[in-house]
């Protein structure tokens, strides 16, 4: 199979369906570098460190232009997956691509974008000395304009001529992603981008995010914070014990939903006449309708409308992400 | 401007701006003016006599720069020491290696802002020394050039060391290392001249061999060397003593130096390139 074609594989837990993807040497010679090929495409990457197996056969696609988000608890080899592929570590076995070059291509990596877990930088140089060395690496023209924009982005355009080792360790974080927006990567790669950030710090990254999706870039976002993920990412993959346990666009992913409902004017009993939308329970004063898609909502209110009844309110739901994953990982 | 001359660069503005020459530059006055003290007793001293003072200022001047060659080891080991290793766990080393830049350019990048930064000590080191045994003694010595330039490849050869133990050992060990290279090369010299004096094949079979796989003592003797007035090479004052040495090093053991320098980086460049980070 060639990598522009995609398989539709079953997830273990027989959810949503995960694009898997394959490749073959001249496919990869023929994609290098094309802007049509995907932002990341790995195909079998397993990884092992002597006694440990970080990765086992790990299969993922991210399309251009998306938020992608990689999820998975502590040690389910999230980290060791952006390693490989950047470069800083080689696969056991597998392989990986990413902007239609071999994971690790130094010509590649110029319109890649990082920020590292560990966000650690110079502590004797300033935030702008940082940002103007990432700048010459990058061979960036107009450097300190880039680095003035990078730094007025993340919020310390005002702490520019600071050494970062009078930084918080928020604001490193911040100068971190301001290193990784350097030069408008095609693809940044966000590795736990608000582990250290404050609730307001949270909101800007989320910001930032979207502002890199509306410009085109494709955000490769990694994280254990679910509700982060719920909020900006289109599609994720949930990755436990080194495999890729679902994929899917988070509509796809969470797809148990139901509606509640709250209706006076209508004896007991009433919604038994109702099955067709979907499953009744009552919970208190609430009725919750399972199973029911958003779409059935205008239905739904006609017809309680129609039958003599006062609907007060109506609350569309669907599974939480976090629900979703503990599912997911309980499953296995 | 090529990566490899910005991490150069950025190597030793690291080095100057964390104020580590000025912490090498603050010991290096404070022991040129206790040598500047010793230079000036000797030369006024009323117990020797003229031709026992003119023997004794080089091998004071010696002596002195045996110091000084131990603190350019200690800073070659100190400033390469935490080069890589320390980077890589701190986790700086990753924000540079995801950049466009192979791993060969940041290691050769390394090395030569060290180099620089060593150079730059040496050739403090000598002038100073030089300047002040001149003028508080009168005694320059035959070849401040020559003495410069291996005390110089001295410090290259522990920093290319260093540089290579840092690719796979922590800062802490690398730096322990380095330093008990450089000391047992040295004994290894003191064995091999008592083994001359007692005529011990075996003991000078010890710093034969030393030589070659540190070339630290070695080069230190073509410091000596260069120190050393006709008179005393002449008269063979100070033979048998580990501060003196008869003749210079010759060029097939220069040129040992030379590949055991490109050896010692080639394998530090594949080290570093075969590391995970």
């Amino acid at each position: 199979m060639s990598l522009g074609s995609w398989a539709e594989r079953t997830t273990p837990d027989g959810a949503p369906t995960a694009v898997v993807p394959s490749m073959d040497a001249s496919t990869m010679k023929l994609r290098a570098g094309s802007p049509s090929s995907p932002a990341v495409h790995a195909v079998d990457l397993a990884k092992r460190y002597r006694h440990t197996v970080a990765l086992r056969g790990l299969s993922m696609t991210v399309r251009r232009g998306e938020v992608f988000g990689f999820l998975g608890p502590n040690g389910a080899g999230k980290t060791t997956t952006v390693k490989l592929l950047l470069g800083l570590a080689r696969p056991t076995s597998g392989e990986a691509l990413v902007l239609g070059s071999p994971a690790g291509d130094i010509e590649t990596r110029r319109r890649i974008g990082y920020l590292p877990e560990l966000f650690r930088f110079q502590h004797w140089l300033t935030a702008r000395e940082v940002l103007g060395l990432h700048a010459k690496l990058l061979r960036l023209k107009r450097r300190e304009r880039c680095a003035d924009e990078a730094l007025a982005t993340v919020g310390l355009a005002r702490r520019g001529d600071d050494k970062v080792a009078s930084f918080s360790k928020g604001m490193q974080q911040r100068l971190g992603l301001a290193v990784a927006l350097l030069g408008e990567p095609e693809l940044v790669v966000l590795d736990e981008p608000t582990s250290a950030l404050d609730p307001v710090g949270r909101h800007e990254v989320r910001e930032i995010v979207r502002g890199l999706k509306q410009r085109g870039s494709t955000v490769f976002l990694n994280t254990h914070l679910l509700e982060e993920a719920e909020q900006i990412c289109d599609r994720v993959t949930v990755i436990d014990q080194g495999r890729a346990v679902a994929t899917g666009t988070l509509e796809e992913l969470l797809g148990r939903r139901s509606v509640r409902l709250r209706v006076s004017g209508l004896p007991n009993g009433w919604w038994h006449c109702y099955a067709r939308f979907g499953t009744w329970a009552l919970e208190g004063e609430w009725l919750r309708l399972e199973g029911a898609a958003t779409e059935v909502v205008p239905d739904l209110v006609a017809a309680v409308v129609a039958a003599g009844g006062r609907v007060e309110a109506v609350i569309p739901e669907h599974q939480t992400l976090e629900d979703r994953f503990l599912e997911l990982l309980e499953a296995r | 401007m090529s990566p490899t001359v910005t991490i150069a660069a950025l190597t030793f503005r690291e080095a100057v701006r964390r104020k580590l020459v000025a912490a090498f530059l603050a010991i290096t006055v404070a022991l040129v003016g206790l040598s500047a003290w010793g230079f000036e007793r000797l030369s006024h001293s009323r117990s020797l006599s003229s031709a026992e003072v003119a023997a004794s200022l080089p091998q004071a001047l010696i002596l002195f720069m045996f110091m000084f060659s131990f603190v350019v080891a200690l800073s070659a080991s100190t400033i390469s020491s935490p080069a890589i290793s320390a980077e890589v766990e701190s986790g700086v080393l990753q924000a540079v290696a995801t950049r466009p830049v192979r791993r060969f350019q940041i290691l050769l990048g390394k090395w030569l802002g060290l180099a620089v930064v060593l150079t730059a000590y040496a050739a403090a080191v000598c002038a100073l020394e030089f300047v002040v045994a001149d003028l508080v003694s009168g005694f320059t010595p035959p070849d401040p050039a020559g003495a410069f330039g291996y005390l110089l490849a001295e410090g290259l050869v522990l920093l290319t060391a260093g540089l290579l133990l840092s690719t796979r050992l922590s800062a802490l060990a690398t730096g322990v290392v380095a330093i008990a290279l450089f000391g047992a090369a040295w004994l290894a010299g003191v064995v091999g001249t008592i083994g001359a004096d007692l005529h011990v094949a075996a003991l000078r079979e010890v710093d034969s061999i030393a030589r070659y796989v540190v070339p630290t003592d070695g080069l230190w003797h073509g410091t000596i060397y260069a120190l050393e007035p006709r008179s005393i090479l002449a008269n063979a004052i100070g033979h048998g003593s580990p501060f003196y040495a008869g003749s210079p090093p010759s060029w097939a053991y220069l040129t040992w130096c030379a590949v055991w320098v490109a050896a010692a980086l080639t394998a530090a460049l594949i080290v570093f390139e075969r590391r995970e980070l």
